[in-house]
């Protein structure tokens, strides 16, 4: 057994792959063997069942369907919202009257559960697409202002000096100290955005939509089919993984000085 | 013959609304020669750092002014680069693009600031190291590549802030002899600043001494050693009169800085 630990120790992408991968299979194994003595099929279903629909899911099409539906609205969406946020905090950052009126609005807004509001949306904007889209750039879009601004406003300041202290241009001071240093805190704000845009999808689709992975979820659950509500579940938790992981990737790439 | 940099009568109170004003600087004087060496040492807080500031033309004096070559400092400038107290590298920048950060600021194209660059590269003993980030140095290291940053720029004046502070002893003796070998090849002028007396002493033609704050000229003294030198200078009698000379001088000041960061 040791030296397969010591294997599984290492700091490498294969060790941390292989860990992601044994204890995904832990997880699965102990579902399959509760739901064995879980016998209620409304309650828990085993995860061999799960595969079973998604698989019937992929083989009648309704998963493409759906898959269209909903990455077309939530990635459309989510470009927009990381565009406009960092606009918004860029402008923030750069007036003092800006960040003065405007902030205080937007931290209120940020705290405000901006998804109790999709009704609203639904009764505003009509069934699909732009419902979707909008609900998602509304909540998708604070984490990305509030990082762009605070990551402007941290940069360090011996650097600015140092920068100015070689004559610099304030366009040269923010595109090589203020923008660079604020880069790595924008996109862990676009790492939040990723995971809200995907809650906000699901909920939009909940209220007011004829495709989608929330509607598929809502529609299969109306008829008490927990195997396909799983199913469709899961595929959206691996959306939200691979985001995830991939702009933590970029966090690093970007701020390898940071780690250490 | 006139003198290269002139401090004419410089005084800094910073006063902020709602703060009790402090007073850093008063009636500062002094000048400096082409190619000379000097130092200015002083209790911490005696505005030291304030004063090299104004001098790169970071801050505006509160009274007085500063002049190159009798031209009065209004902003920073290409005959003036100043090597900081704190770390003040690009992270995200490699040694190479670290030192040449200040040509390509001044729009100097990449295959010309590069060659220059790899120079005091070279000059400051990072050969090798060109493409190693910042975190990946020893701090002698980063202190190296904010010295070559400096150079680069072919400054008249080159302005240090203590700039071997967080080094430890050894290291810092060879930062020593290095620069002062950097020194003499390139014939720069040097405005050092630094805690240690006998660091001033072993580099400087001249030694200025600041009496806390706020910060005056209390004494300047003419360091007649002869050059080059060497670290075998530390242990002759007359290198060791002149540190205890100068540490009797600010003694009583540093002592009243402490007390009075302290309390
Ligand atoms: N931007 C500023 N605003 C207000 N006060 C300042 C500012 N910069 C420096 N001071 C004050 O001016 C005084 C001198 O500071 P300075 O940094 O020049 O001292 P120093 O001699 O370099 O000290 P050290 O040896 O510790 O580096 C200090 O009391 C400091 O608090
Ligand atoms: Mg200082």
């Amino acid at each position: 057994m040791r030296p397969i630990f010591d294997f599984l120790e290492q700091d490498t992408r294969l060790a941390s792959l292989l860990r992601v991968l044994l204890s995904a299979i832990c997880v699965l194994v102990l579902w399959q063997v509760v739901s064995l003595f879980v016998t209620n099929r409304l309650l828990l279903v085993p995860p061999a069942d799960v595969a079973v629909a998604l698989f019937h899911e992929i083989q009648n099409g309704d998963l493409w369907t759906n898959a269209v539906a909903t990455v077309t609205a939530v990635v459309s969406s989510f470009l927009v919202s990381v565009a406009i946020g960092i606009v918004i905090g860029l402008a923030l950052a750069s007036s003092r009257l800006l960040s003065l009126t405007g902030g205080p609005v937007l931290s209120a807004l940020n705290s405000v559960p901006i998804i109790a509001l999709a009704p609203l949306f639904v009764a505003w904007l009509g069934l699909g697409f732009a419902s979707k889209f909008v609900l998602v750039l509304m909540v998708a879009v604070f984490p990305v202002v509030v990082t762009t601004e605070a990551g402007l406003r941290a940069a360090d300041k011996p650097l600015i000096e140092a920068a100015r202290s070689f004559n610099a241009t304030k366009l040269q001071i923010f595109t090589t100290v203020t923008f660079p240093y604020a880069l790595p805190f924008i996109v862990s704000g676009v790492r939040v955005a990723w995971a809200r845009a995907l809650v906000g999808i699901v909920v939009a689709e909940f209220f007011g939509s004829f495709a989608g992975f929330g509607f598929a979820i809502l529609s299969a659950s109306q008829t008490f089919d927990t195997a396909r509500v799983l199913g469709y579940v899961f595929v959206l938790g691996a959306m939200g993984l691979i985001g995830s992981v991939s702009f933590a990737a970029l966090e690093r790439h970007l701020a390898p000085w940071r780690q250490e | 013959m006139t003198a290269l940099l002139r401090v004419d009568n410089v005084d800094k109170i910073f006063s902020r609304r709602g703060k009790t004003a402090v007073e850093a600087l008063r009636g500062i004087n002094f000048s400096i020669e082409e190619g000379e060496f000097v130092s200015i040492v002083g209790a911490s807080g005696s505005g030291k750092s304030t004063l090299l500031r104004i001098i790169d033309g970071l801050l505006e004096p509160t009274k007085g002014a500063v002049f190159v070559d009798d031209a009065r400092v209004e902003k920073p400038g290409r005959d003036r680069a100043m090597v900081f107290q704190q770390d003040s590298l690009l992270p995200w920048k490699t040694v190479i693009e670290n030192v040449a950060y200040g040509l390509t600021l001044a729009k100097s194209p990449w295959p010309q600031a590069s060659k220059v660059a790899e120079r005091f590269v070279a000059m400051t003993g990072l050969a090798g190291f060109e493409s190693h980030y910042p975190h990946q140095l020893s701090g002698g290291m980063r202190q190296r590549v904010n010295v070559a940053r400096a150079l680069a720029v072919d400054p008249r004046i080159l302005l240090l802030d203590e700039p071997f502070a967080a080094l430890d002893a050894q290291t810092r003796e060879i930062m020593q002899t290095e620069l002062l070998k950097i020194w003499q090849e390139s014939r720069k002028t040097v405005l050092l600043i630094t805690h240690q007396i006998d660091e001033a002493v072993f580099l400087s033609d001249r030694v200025i001494i600041f009496s806390a704050r706020p910060g005056t000229v209390r004494e300047e003294i003419k360091i007649d050693l002869p050059r080059p030198r060497d670290l075998e200078l530390k242990r002759t009698p007359e290198f060791v009169g002149l540190v205890d000379h100068i540490w009797k001088l600010i003694e009583a000041e540093v002592r009243l800085g402490v007390t009075a960061s302290e309390g």
